[in-house]
């Protein structure tokens, strides 16, 4: 009996509740999906197996590598919860599992009984979670619009943090951003004079400290917390008159670790008080004034002005020194007072822009550019690429390859493709950009001048303890030469590492001239010429102290008194790179594009690799670069194919021991095809 | 003296092809005998029906959508078509590494009316704009000004705008200089030289390379802005995805941006949901006007 009323009432209540409830029909109407599946074919005449051209260059993830294929899939939910709240959620597979790779599952096997890793064995589930194509939660935000005064939209979570700028918090990098996290809030004062953000930023416990990392304690045994670990950034922006655009940017970035001489720490039961203190590891701040004045009287005219600061603090009581350790190899100074004394680095840097749009409506626009980055400024949690703050074309840029400059030494070239756009650090530079362009129907040109001298130039600079200087410091960086495997000691010879701005002994300064253009010819379908010519000249002076010991291959006989004497350029750096870039591109359907291009580069480079002990070698560089390039679109899918022949010969001065002339016979392509719904 | 000489013929030079290349319209009056037109639009009013705010993100910087003139200027057997708008034009997203056209954020549709005549055209503006035009002056042809290449372009109008394919137009080579989108447009594409006559619209969008299914690369208005919507119109498909538009006379004068307010104000506000479920419909939208130069 008290089981047959316990039914009824049950019933009762499902019968009441479905009748009470509204229904359940999902709200597809306020809920966005979108999906894109993306593979990529990576190959190339060597034995490298991945699809990434260039991954992690210290620890080489086994993704990295010149032949395979892979696909990605990533599903975008977007949902309207009320007309005051919205959430989005990025998932996304695992790229690296190549299309060979069945049954790969994450499951690293082990040996028995020795317990050590099976890397590679017959089992075909070996390769771990980077070859198991795993969906992973990318990002997920919330977004409301919350009746606070003032405020327009808090949001919590994933942010690509583009509301600040490259040298505050930088956009994070395209496969990086959903990676960030924190709790934003956007607003204005003033019916939209004053219009602010703020946001408190969870640091990534990768890349924003010493060592690039916030205290991780494998890599560095005197931190390894993180939790606590914060970003602060606030950014007013007004527009006092229709003329005036004005923003202030600042960020305070602060690191913790546990304090090492807490009792508690330290098993001190007597004195334990079950808190633990904390103390800083890493701080710094970076804050920038930007005013843009655009006079509505001169519409022609522009100007840009931008000042920064920039403040790196390391506590070497919780930070290995990586200068020191570590090769040079270090996003950070760690700079020390005349007493040897730990101490901050503060560093400041300006900008101002002057464009001319077609003042004369002839088609001719001018731009001019000063910059003076000082030689203590670090945008460490700045833009790490995929941003330009500078007018210049820059070192890197080739026909082919794109480049950018950021103030910062934390760059990052790694996990990329052949193809992809490299930036350099312009810590120190000094200088200034002229720019002329043309444009006039199917013609556009442009023309640019640059000079650059360098507030790190320095004699007799601490490069053992203070500075880095990436060990790789001489001679212009080929990007093109990089590679999947052994890349980080750099053996063969790829250059200057794009991040190296400090030298023990420096006296540099540069000149770049670039011509470019592209015409569109009066026949055929969008049948266009496209041309760049670029001549770097770049000069070093390096060791200006006569004094002091000489290195042997620094004396020579004199021809006078025939006593041994000091060549006064024995180390002297003279580099002019001459580049010249030819390409077409034909439109042979709508749907379908193609394109066909080479470039030569010839770098002859005088006292390039070496130091002032063994001596420097000259270098004399040819570089072949052909490409065919389609493009296909259709229904929504697209599809790309790139294929790249590479010829360079280094000679390399041959009287000096251990030299050897280098070649290269690369052929390499890629291919993409994407479809989203 | 040889110098004074050299730097006279360079200045007389340019003065030359200066005067060439400025002759033609007026600012804001009729063609020219060529064909050539020159539009204004007053600096601020891009804000669409006065409302519309920007994306979030920084990089839609103010002013990148506040339109400011359309010149049609007839060059050889081409034409071409420049979009002047208030703020620097950049490329934050590096247009060049996706087979770009050097800008990333601006799109621009330039609607052409080529006969004024009812019953002759589209009425409907280009997929994703959700405007619509006057039977008398729907548009014949239209010419999309947009970061992206040609084929990826030409894919969305196959998949998006198929039914009227023939009237849209992507040009030979489009480009940004300063603060003006170019575009070169054959004589062929375009059926004639520009004459006299003739209507023009620019719809100023913003470009969007992850489209919805009825979004032509359009960037969409939302109630409220995200980092990468506009905010300011409502959720769904019966409010004008148009920032900045051109209103008669085109001179530029302040009683223009209210005009084009009080234009982009009158959709239908009370229906809700999407054109693709269909309880939105075409009558439900905005109606635009035509610039017909001179008149």
């Amino acid at each position: 009996m008290r089981r047959a009323q316990r039914s009824w009432i049950r019933w009762l209540v499902i019968l009441g509740a479905s009748g009470m409830a509204p229904e359940a029909l999902a709200d597809t109407a306020n809920f966005e999906l979108s999906g894109k599946i993306y593979t990529k074919w990576l190959y190339k005449n060597d034995d490298t197996r991945g699809c990434l051209s260039l991954s992690n260059p210290f620890w080489q993830d086994n993704i990295g590598g010149g032949n395979g294929v892979c696909s990605e899939f990533q599903l975008d939910i977007k949902g309207r919860v009320s007309k005051y709240v919205v959430t989005g959620v990025r998932v996304k597979s695992r790229f690296g599992a190549l299309w060979q790779d069945w049954w790969e599952n994450g499951d690293i096997r082990w040996d028995f009984p020795n317990d050590t890793k099976f890397w590679e064995n017959t089992s075909g589930e070996s390769l771990g979670q980077n070859h198991a194509a795993y969906m992973k939660l990318r990002g997920a935000y919330i977004r409301a619009a919350l009746p606070i005064p003032t405020v327009r939209w808090v949001h919590f979570g994933a942010s690509d943090f583009g509301m600040f700028n490259e040298w505050t918090i930088g956009k994070s990098r395209y496969i990086d951003r959903d990676n960030g996290n924190g709790v934003f809030f956007e607003g204005d004062i003033g019916d939209g004079l004053l219009k602010y953000h703020t946001a408190a930023v969870a640091l990534p416990k990768l890349y924003v400290g010493p060592r690039w990392n916030t205290g991780l304690k494998d890599a560095d045994p005197l931190a390894g917390f993180w939790g606590a670990d914060w970003a602060y950034a606030a950014k007013l922006s007004s527009s006092p008159t229709s003329d005036l655009n004005v923003a202030l940017v600042g960020v305070y970035i602060n690191d913790w670790e546990a304090d090492k001489n807490d009792p508690d720490k330290l098993g001190d039961t007597d004195n334990a008080d079950h808190a633990i203190d904390l103390e800083p590891r890493f701080q710094a701040v970076n804050s920038t004034l930007e005013a843009q004045y655009s006079p509505s009287a001169l519409e022609w005219l522009s100007i840009n002005g931008l000042f920064a600061m920039a403040y790196n603090r390391v506590n070497h009581d919780y930070a290995t020194n990586a200068v020191a350790n570590d090769q040079g190899f270090s996003p950070i100074v760690y700079l020390l007072d005349a007493d040897g004394n730990p101490k901050g680095a503060t560093g400041a840097a300006g900008t101002l822009r002057v464009e001319l749009y077609d003042p004369l409506e002839i088609g001719l626009s001018a731009k001019f550019e000063y910059f003076n980055i000082g030689q203590h400024f670090n945008a460490i949690f700045g833009a790490r690429r995929e941003s330009d703050v500078l007018l210049t074309d820059g070192f890197l840029a080739t026909g082919f390859i794109s480049g950018g400059q950021l103030p910062t030494l934390n760059l990052a070239n790694e996990f990329v493709d052949f193809d992809e756009p490299w930036f350099e650090s312009i810590i120190g530079w000094h200088g200034g950009t002229g720019v002329l362009e043309y444009v006039w129907g199917g013609l556009k040109a442009n023309a640019e001048y640059s000079f650059i001298t360098y507030n790190t130039n320095m004699q007799g600079r601490d490069v053992d303890n203070q500075y880095p200087d990436f060990l790789y410091t001489d001679g212009f960086t080929d990007v093109q030469a990089f590679t999947a495997d052994k890349d980080y000691a750099n053996i063969y010879d790829r250059g200057r590492d794009a991040r190296s701005v400090y030298a023990e002994y420096k006296d540099r300064r540069s000149h770049i001239a670039v011509l470019n253009g592209d015409y569109l010819l009066p026949f055929g379908t969008n049948f266009v010429v496209k041309t760049k010519l670029k001549w770097i000249h770049d000069t070093d002076k390096r060791n200006n102290v006569v004094d002091g010991s000489e290195a042997p291959y620094c004396l020579r006989e004199s021809f006078t008194t025939g006593e041994e004497v000091r060549r006064a350029d024995c180390d002297d750096y003279k580099g002019d790179l001459y580049l010249a870039f030819l390409g077409a591109s034909y439109q042979l359907t709508d749907e379908l594009k193609a394109g066909l291009g080479y470039e030569f580069q010839y770098w002859d480079e005088i006292n390039r690799s070496g130091n002032q002990d063994a001596g420097f070698r000259d270098y004399k560089t040819k570089k072949h670069t052909a490409r065919l390039t389609t493009s296909y679109n259709f229904g929504g899918l697209t599809f790309s194919y790139l294929l790249e022949y590479l010829h360079k010969d280094q000679d390399r001065d041959a009287e000096l021991p251990g030299t050897f002339d280098q070649h290269w016979r690369v052929w390499r392509s890629k291919a993409t095809v994407e479809a989203g719904w | 003296m040889k110098a004074n000489i050299l730097s006279s013929t360079v200045l007389l030079a340019i003065l030359s092809v200066a005067g060439c290349k400025s002759g033609g319209a007026a600012e804001g009056g009729a063609a020219a005998d060529d064909g050539s037109v020159s539009l204004l639009d007053p600096a601020g009013d891009d804000n669409g029906p006065g409302t519309y705010v920007y994306p979030t993100d920084q990089v839609y910087k103010k002013g990148a959508f506040d339109l400011r003139s359309l010149e049609v200027v007839p060059v050889g057997n081409d034409i071409e078509f420049r979009v002047k708008v208030e703020g620097r034009i950049e490329d934050p997203w590096d247009s060049k590494a996706w087979g770009g056209n050097g800008f990333s954020v601006q799109m621009a549709f330039i609607h052409i009316d080529m006969d004024h005549a009812p019953g002759s055209g589209v009425q409907v503006g280009l997929t994703g704009t959700n405007v619509r035009f006057a039977p008398e002056e729907a548009w014949d042809k239209v010419v999309i000004i947009s970061p992206q290449g040609p084929t990826r372009v030409n894919s969305e109008v196959d998949q998006k705008a198929a039914d009227y394919k023939a009237n849209v137009i992507v040009p030979k080579i489009t480009r940004a200089s300063g603060k003006t989108l170019i575009a070169v447009v054959g004589k062929e594409q375009l059926g004639s030289m520009p004459a006299k006559g003739w209507g023009y619209q620019v719809l100023m969008q913003s470009n969007e390379g992850f489209p919805t299914k009825t979004d032509l690369l359009t960037r969409k208005v939302n109630e409220f802005e995200g980092q990468h919507r506009f905010g300011g119109g409502t959720d769904f498909d019966n409010d004008p995805q148009v920032i900045d538009i051109l209103m008669p006379p085109a001179k530029g004068t302040a009683a223009e941006a209210d005009a084009q307010h009080a234009a982009l104000s009158k959709y239908n506000k009370e229906s809700t949901g999407t054109i693709e479920d269909g309880t939105i419909k075409p009558e439900d939208w905005a109606v635009v006007p035509m610039v017909y130069p001179g008149q």
